[in-house]
């Protein structure tokens, strides 16, 4: 786990006040396992995104939570009402400590709490505070409710996402998986809130932020907005595949054990590749007729490109398990891929080398867990999971007696009150 | 007042990922220098967005435009000695550089992050790779969706018992260069409290990993892949008549929700209805007018709903049926019901209230395309907006200002690198811009 030998993370030194649930708690954790001392605020009882699962062995706990415990890592933990007059002004001593706040409340909620940019800047000019919300702090829709699912709609993903009328029709539009709405918003306010740290070093000021998620999404579906802008098109879903403008190549194969590959071939068929692709398939005796001259005129390859891809490169990759098609592909220079699901990444051993899986202690359980590490391995600041997410309270004590000077009795007190 | 202000990047960058990671530092006020040059070039053609009525080249594609505003282009042949000299002054005076070739490229060529760092110490130097520079497959190549498929992104998306329809775009080139412009200002911001730069050796094929979390950790703790019945759920949060198990999208596990056809039924007239809670679902049946089959006991309750969807589905789609996705949408909302339409490009462009109001998409003057509207910043900064203010550059565009203005050589110089081939192939016409700079 933490390293001390290791050097600081590149935001040591800064503190961030994450007022998030299921929606921005991403971005704390971004901040967090890059070195910033994230304290996450919960209202008593626990964010109430505690109770979705999945929970360890299945037992729902608000303690045992997974999908918690992932987006929560390198955060400390208290529980304080904002709800009273004791809460807030515990938040706001605790805001003029802080260099940021993240919060998601509904649009206005913060500021009817007496706690908004200009009340909590005050004496605290450098702060920068991030509001996150589904669809930012203005506009006929910013009180709207919203879900993953909605957003994928809304924000073009489910436009752009699903089958070829060949593979299953009268299919919807299919929404990406995997919870990708919070982590599209969380890397924009993520991506604003540092630009405002760099001003800050320059300016001595912070700043008010306002992120939309649903702008995020928006903004998340490469050309599609260009296709219609510079051309009128709107584009059809292609399984497992770019959107595009009419029919197109497919590109996803079903391999001998059953599971898929990614191959881009359509599109990239020339005379020099032709050659590369005989090689390829030859590994496993199956080029047909891709060695015949005739495949050295650029119009006769165009003219065969079904033959090619739909029956030499999909008899070759039938022929063979997915994570064998893959690896010889690359080997040699094609931009292939097997299309895992999540649990075989594990045996990765590219994953392995470059130390990505971290093991994570949770002492009240006595175990440790293997989580995902870092995107990118800042060579001269290392990323870290510095720990577990925090317990529901956790450091009640450790912030408000230790940093804030409460005395145990006044602790007693806030938690009879139900203030923390 | 931008919030990066005063700071130089040269972007060595192509295609998607790579440049849209320099666009939102171009948007916060950097100045990015983009270097190009015409025979090797990938990101302006082959394009499939240059306008209908005007010739394909290198500087009408609206796809590279969206991507490459707030940029500057440099035209060098960075592999001779010349070229090599030029982007070494240039990084002399520059804060960050971003690349994303192949792990080994730029060091081969003698701009390995060693070697730059001998020029520059401070420099922040963002390497974008498929695989990353470290790991046995470092040399492995992705395109967004290789890297996607890889990773396990694309299983998570589709239909059980159908082949993943996963992702219909390079999801992994826009947020590889999310995180690429995530990195490029962490490490500034650590370079400006410390005084040190460092190597940031990004992978897209990694990047990818940490957006399956809640999935591997269910593996890790309790064992259970993705490859199971009735998974991945479609559009719904539990496939009706396969075991209860939490789905990875970050809400509870309800019906409805789904995707619904609506008025009048064309390829993209759908919206979405999701209900967290019986009261949702009550306020739900209220909005549809309250018919007879919603009034029946087995939906009642969460688990009845989830239990009897392909009715429950059935029953809202009759309804959804006679309204325009926009009409429901509103109706939903106006009653607390979460509801969304499906919205296309054009819907997002044309018809979003919302993001008309937020000024999301704003025209811009290009010189070669016109006036066309281009995506703007999904947040707004009260100090330091981060607007675009130029258009993409045609290449080559910035030569003359960043070659005599910024490193200072003379006129003499820039004339004779277009003559030897610095500056542009010999063998290959110039643009009128470029015959101006020349004079």
């Amino acid at each position: 786990m933490m390293d001390a030998s290791l050097p600081p993370g590149p935001l040591a030194g800064l503190r961030v006040l994450e007022l998030a649930g299921e929606t921005g708690q991403f971005c704390g954790k971004l901040l967090g396992d890059l070195g910033s001392d994230v304290i996450k605020i919960e209202p008593p009882g626990g964010e109430p995104c505690r109770r979705l699962g999945p929970f360890v062995d299945d037992i729902p706990h608000p303690e045992r939570n997974l999908s918690f415990w992932y987006y929560n890592t390198s955060k400390r933990g208290i529980t304080l009402n904002l709800e009273t007059a004791d809460g807030r002004a515990l938040f706001r001593r605790l805001a003029a400590t802080a260099d940021i706040v993240l919060e998601t409340f509904p649009p206005g909620h913060l500021s009817s709490l007496g706690c908004d940019y200009a009340a909590l800047s005050k004496d605290n000019p450098g702060l920068i505070l991030c509001s996150l919300t589904p669809f930012g702090q203005t506009g006929p829709w910013r009180d709207y409710l919203s879900s993953d699912l909605l957003h994928m709609a809304a924000g073009g993903e489910m436009a752009s996402s699903g089958y070829d009328e060949a593979d299953v029709p009268n299919a919807p539009p299919i929404a990406p998986g995997g919870g990708n709405a919070w982590h599209m918003g969380c890397h924009f306010a993520y991506m604003a809130i540092v630009a405002a740290l760099v001003h800050r070093t320059v300016s001595g000021r912070g700043q008010y932020i306002d992120a939309s998620i649903h702008e995020a999404c928006a903004l998340t579906t490469e050309s599609a907005i260009a296709n219609y802008v510079y051309r009128g098109e709107v584009l059809e879903r292609h399984t497992g595949r770019h959107h595009a403008a009419g029919p197109s190549p497919r590109t996803q194969f079903r391999a001998a054990d059953g599971n898929y590959v990614c191959a881009l071939v359509g599109g990239r068929l020339n005379p020099k590749y032709m050659k590369e692709l005989a090689d390829l398939l030859d590994t496993n005796g199956m080029a047909g007729d891709l060695r015949d001259p005739k495949y050295q005129d650029q119009a006769v390859i165009t003219a065969n490109t079904s033959h090619i891809v739909d029956e030499l490169v999909a008899g070759f990759i039938a022929s063979l398990p997915a994570e064998e098609v893959y690896h010889r592909a690359q080997e040699r220079g094609f931009t292939w891929g097997a299309v895992r699901a999540p649990e075989q990444l594990l045996a990765d051993p590219h994953l392995a080398d470059r130390g990505f899986w971290k093991e994570v202690a949770h002492p009240e359980l006595g175990r440790n867990v293997t989580y995902p590490g870092e995107a990118a391995i800042y060579n001269g600041s290392p990323w870290r999971i510095s720990r577990r997410a925090p317990l529901m309270g956790e450091h009640n004590a450790e912030i408000l007696c230790g940093e804030l000077d409460l005395s145990p009795g006044e602790l007693t007190m806030l938690a009879e009150n139900r203030v923390i | 007042m931008k919030a990066l202000a005063g700071i130089r990047v040269v972007d060595f960058s192509w295609v998607r990922a790579g440049p849209w990671a320099t666009r939102w530092l171009g948007a916060f006020g950097a100045e990015v220098i983009k270097i190009e040059w015409p025979e090797n070039e990938r990101g302006r053609l082959p394009s499939t967005t240059t306008p209908q009525h005007l010739e394909v080249n290198l500087n009408t594609s609206g796809n590279f435009n969206d991507t490459n505003v707030n940029k500057k282009s440099l035209s060098l042949n960075v592999r001779t000695a010349k070229g090599l000299d030029i982007v070494k002054r240039l990084v002399a005076v520059s804060d960050i550089v971003i690349e994303n070739f192949s792990s080994r490229v730029l060091r081969n060529w003698g701009l390995g992050y060693d070697e730059l760092r001998r020029i520059k110490p401070d420099i922040v130097y963002v390497s974008m790779s498929g695989y990353g520079h470290t790991g046995r497959h470092h040399h492995y190549t992705t395109f967004g969706p290789v890297a996607q498929a890889v990773s396990g992104l694309t299983y998570l998306s589709g239909l059980p018992g159908q082949p993943p329809a996963g992702w219909g775009w390079s999801y992994m080139d826009d947020t590889g260069g999310m995180y690429g412009a995530m990195g490029a200002m962490t490490g500034l911001y650590h370079r400006n409290m410390t005084g040190q730069g460092q190597h940031i050796d990004l992978s897209q094929m990694v990047a990818s990993v940490p957006l399956v979390g809640p999935a591997l950790l269910d593996f890790t703790v309790n064992g259970r892949g993705s490859r199971r019945p009735g998974y991945p759920p479609g559009n719904r949060a539990h496939w009706p008549g396969a075991p209860l198990a939490a789905n990875h999208r970050g809400g509870p596990t309800v019906a409805p929700h789904n995707a619904y056809r609506t008025d009048p039924g064309g390829y993209n007239d759908w919206c979405v209805i999701a209900c967290q809670s019986d009261d949702e679902w009550r306020q739900l049946v209220r909005v549809m007018g309250s018919p007879a089959w919603a009034g029946d006991d087995k939906f009642a309750t969460v688990a009845g709903r989830l239990e009897h969807q392909e009715a429950l589905d059935d029953g809202i789609e009759a309804w959804t049926r006679t309204l325009g996705k926009y009409a429901a949408t509103e109706q939903c909302q106006a009653a607390g019901v979460r509801a969304m339409p499906v919205q296309s490009a054009e819907d997002r462009v044309e018809h979003d209230p919302q993001l008309r109001q937020r000024e999301m998409y704003l025209e811009m003057e290009h010189p070669a395309l016109g006036r066309h509207k281009v995506q703007n910043a999904p947040f707004k900064l009260s100090e330091t907006p981060a607007v675009n203010s130029m258009p993409s550059p045609m290449i080559g565009e910035h030569t003359r200002e960043i070659v005599e203005g910024l490193l200072g050589l003379p006129h003499e110089e820039l004339q004779a690198g277009f003559a030897d081939g610095t500056f542009w192939p010999t063998q290959r016409a110039r643009f009128p811009y470029q015959e101006e700079m020349l004079r």
